[in-house]
């Protein structure tokens, strides 16, 4: 029974000293803020930019979600909406970091070893 | 099913939309909260669901029967019995097979030649997590921290809420519970939330990923094929990697409950930038060093009964903490290494306590408690003793080798995870109110955008996080 301490002679209607914790977003931070409808906005609006910028790993997600009839399905739309998004050329970016990140881990000290 | 991966955001998406549509009905906010964390859960397995519900139960059966209890001795004995239940499970999924395997060794040197059998059961993610909220809840109930929960929905959803569930950060009863008790008059603060979930994307999905995978993974593993400065640079890549990967998930598990009206403690304060190895502790997992203070090192009698009683109630706290993250010798090594640690420091006070230092005096001071630290992680890292032991050889010794393993883009990554040790808090604060100004629309915009930058500089595929295991 480590988690014993004392026995308290009075029950405290407010915690402890030592339970409070320090708030992780500090009050100054939280005095502006949106509801729980601007919170779902947000989160659908950059879902929406995220399927329009990272398809390229949308394919390889839909074939990660399951087996059947209905996951061949998503992973046809997948790769679909990634062809178009080729097509109108958002998927530079991506792309061009992607090789940037590969040069960078092939970097040697020595320059020879590359 | 991870926080950086498309399946959480339209997991995420759904909860933010039922949110929405129940508005002002708390009660079914929470029961909406509890269905969606349970499912959460099951998407490791469905079975660990009765682990957590059963748990659940226990906590406040114990808190009821506690508070209705006519005398002390009687609540002692139910709080003795629920703690017992609450560790008894952690150990018997835990501990056992490490204990089985600790008996067989010790056969072995006496000669005998029975074996005890292994059952090798399935570790429940975050089982260390709901524990340890079960035994804070029922001993706050006990000590008269929290007022006893009346609504079975209210514990429930304290013991399960998917933010937290399964790496913490480890929030008290008597901080969580209260925020259940009515509905939250505070705006969401949506601009600091999101802002923590890019940061922390951006340390898990490109600084945590790529050092595991690039340089930490195949030093630790194969410590004798390289030469010092490889063991080196990997245990200064340890060192960023954990950190980035542990804050991240603490990062985002305080934003998402941020967005979901819930207020989280701070769970990391720039702990590299310690002058003490007591300051480390006070900014590193905090909410797992302040649980083990209150409800383990104090209980032992803290500093009050002398010195002697102080430096073993120190090593006790952080033995125990080190078992915490796992059964192995290890993990006994890594606590024991802490608990020894601030035991020095603790004797060393006459002397280094309230001496104020000169600026040069503070660098050799945080490089020392870094060094410290990170010499800590080896044991706390290596697959076992053994390859500890054989790794810090290396280090001892094999200075003649060139750096193999470590290239220009991991000691660049290294480098940024230790820089952001020392950035001021006003940065990030300055940054959350730009953030809180921009419209919720154009918001969801620009987190879009970085998070696919940060996915396409990412490597391919999210590793499941480092605490997940514990």
């Amino acid at each position: 029974m480590v988690a014993v301490e004392r026995e308290l002679s009075t029950t405290s209607p407010t915690p402890a000293a030592s339970a409070i914790t320090a708030d992780a977003i500090p009050l100054a931070l939280r005095r502006r803020g949106a509801s729980p409808r601007q919170v779902l906005a947000m989160t659908f609006v950059g879902l929406l930019v995220l399927a329009l910028f990272a398809s390229r790993d949308l394919p390889s997600w839909a074939g990660r979600v399951g087996d059947g009839p209905l996951a061949e399905r998503a992973q046809v739309l997948a790769t679909k909406w990634d062809d178009a998004m080729e097509s109108l050329g958002l998927v530079r970016p991506h792309e061009a970091l992607r090789a940037w990140v590969a040069w960078a881990l092939d970097v040697k000290w020595d320059s020879d070893r590359r | 099913m991870l926080f950086p991966t498309l399946g959480f955001l339209l997991f995420f998406l759904v909860v933010a939309a039922a949110m929405a549509v129940l508005d002002t009905r708390f009660m079914a906010k929470k029961a909406v909260l509890v269905g969606a964390s349970y499912y959460f859960y099951a998407q490791w397995d469905w079975r660990f669901c009765f682990l957590l519900a059963g748990s659940s139960v226990v906590s406040y059966l114990a808190g009821q029967l506690i508070d209705a209890a006519p005398d002390r001795r009687r609540r002692q004995i139910i709080l003795g019995i629920a703690v017992a239940l609450h560790l008894g499970l952690l150990g018997a999924f835990k501990y056992f097979d490490f204990f089985i395997s600790s008996a067989n060794q010790l056969a072995r040197l006496l000669g005998l030649e029975h074996e005890l059998p292994f059952i090798e059961i399935l570790l429940p993610v975050g089982i260390s997590f709901f524990t340890f909220h079960g035994i804070s809840y029922i001993t706050d109930v006990y000590r008269g921290d929290v007022a006893v929960c009346r609504n079975p929905l209210d514990m429930l959803l304290y013991m399960s809420f998917f933010p937290q569930l399964v790496a913490g950060p480890i929030v008290r009863a008597a901080y969580f519970l209260p925020q259940l008790a009515r509905p939250s008059a505070e705006p969401i603060p949506i601009g600091p939330a999101l802002l923590l979930i890019l940061v922390g994307l951006f340390k898990k999905v490109v600084v945590a990923n790529y050092l595991a995978t690039g340089l930490v993974d195949p030093v630790f593993a194969a410590p004798t094929s390289y030469g010092g400065p490889d063991l080196l640079l990997a245990t200064y890549g340890y060192a960023v990697q954990i950190y980035c990967d542990f804050s991240a998930y603490s990062d985002m598990a305080i934003a998402l409950a941020a967005l979901l009206g819930f207020r989280f403690p701070a769970n990391f304060n720039q702990p590299y930038r310690a002058q003490r190895l007591r300051e480390f502790w006070q900014r590193w997992h905090i909410s797992l060093s302040t649980w083990l203070r209150d409800y383990l090192y104090k209980p032992l009698g803290g500093n009050r009964d002398g010195r002697l009683k102080t430096y073993r109630n120190l090593l006790l706290t952080m033995l125990l903490g080190g078992l915490w993250h796992g059964a192995a010798w290890k993990f006994i090594a890594w606590g024991m290494l802490h608990g020894g640690g601030l035991a020095v420091e603790r004797m060393l006070e006459p002397w280094i306590g309230r001496r104020s230092l000169s600026p040069a005096a503070k660098a050799v001071a945080t490089l020392v408690v870094f060094h410290f630290v990170c010499f800590a992680w080896i044991f706390f890292r290596a697959e076992d003793f053994a390859l500890a032991s054989l790794y810090i050889g290396g280090l001892a010794s094999g200075w003649g080798a060139g750096l193999q393993q470590a290239g220009p883009f991991m000691v660049a990554l290294i480098a940024l995870g230790l820089a952001g040790q020392f950035t001021p808090d006003a940065l990030f604060d300055r940054a959350a109110t730009a953030f809180a100004r921009v419209p919720s629309w154009g918001l969801g915009a620009m987190a879009g955008i970085v998070v696919a930058l940060i996915n396409a500089l990412g490597p391919e595929g999210v590793a499941p996080f480092i605490y997940f295991r514990f």
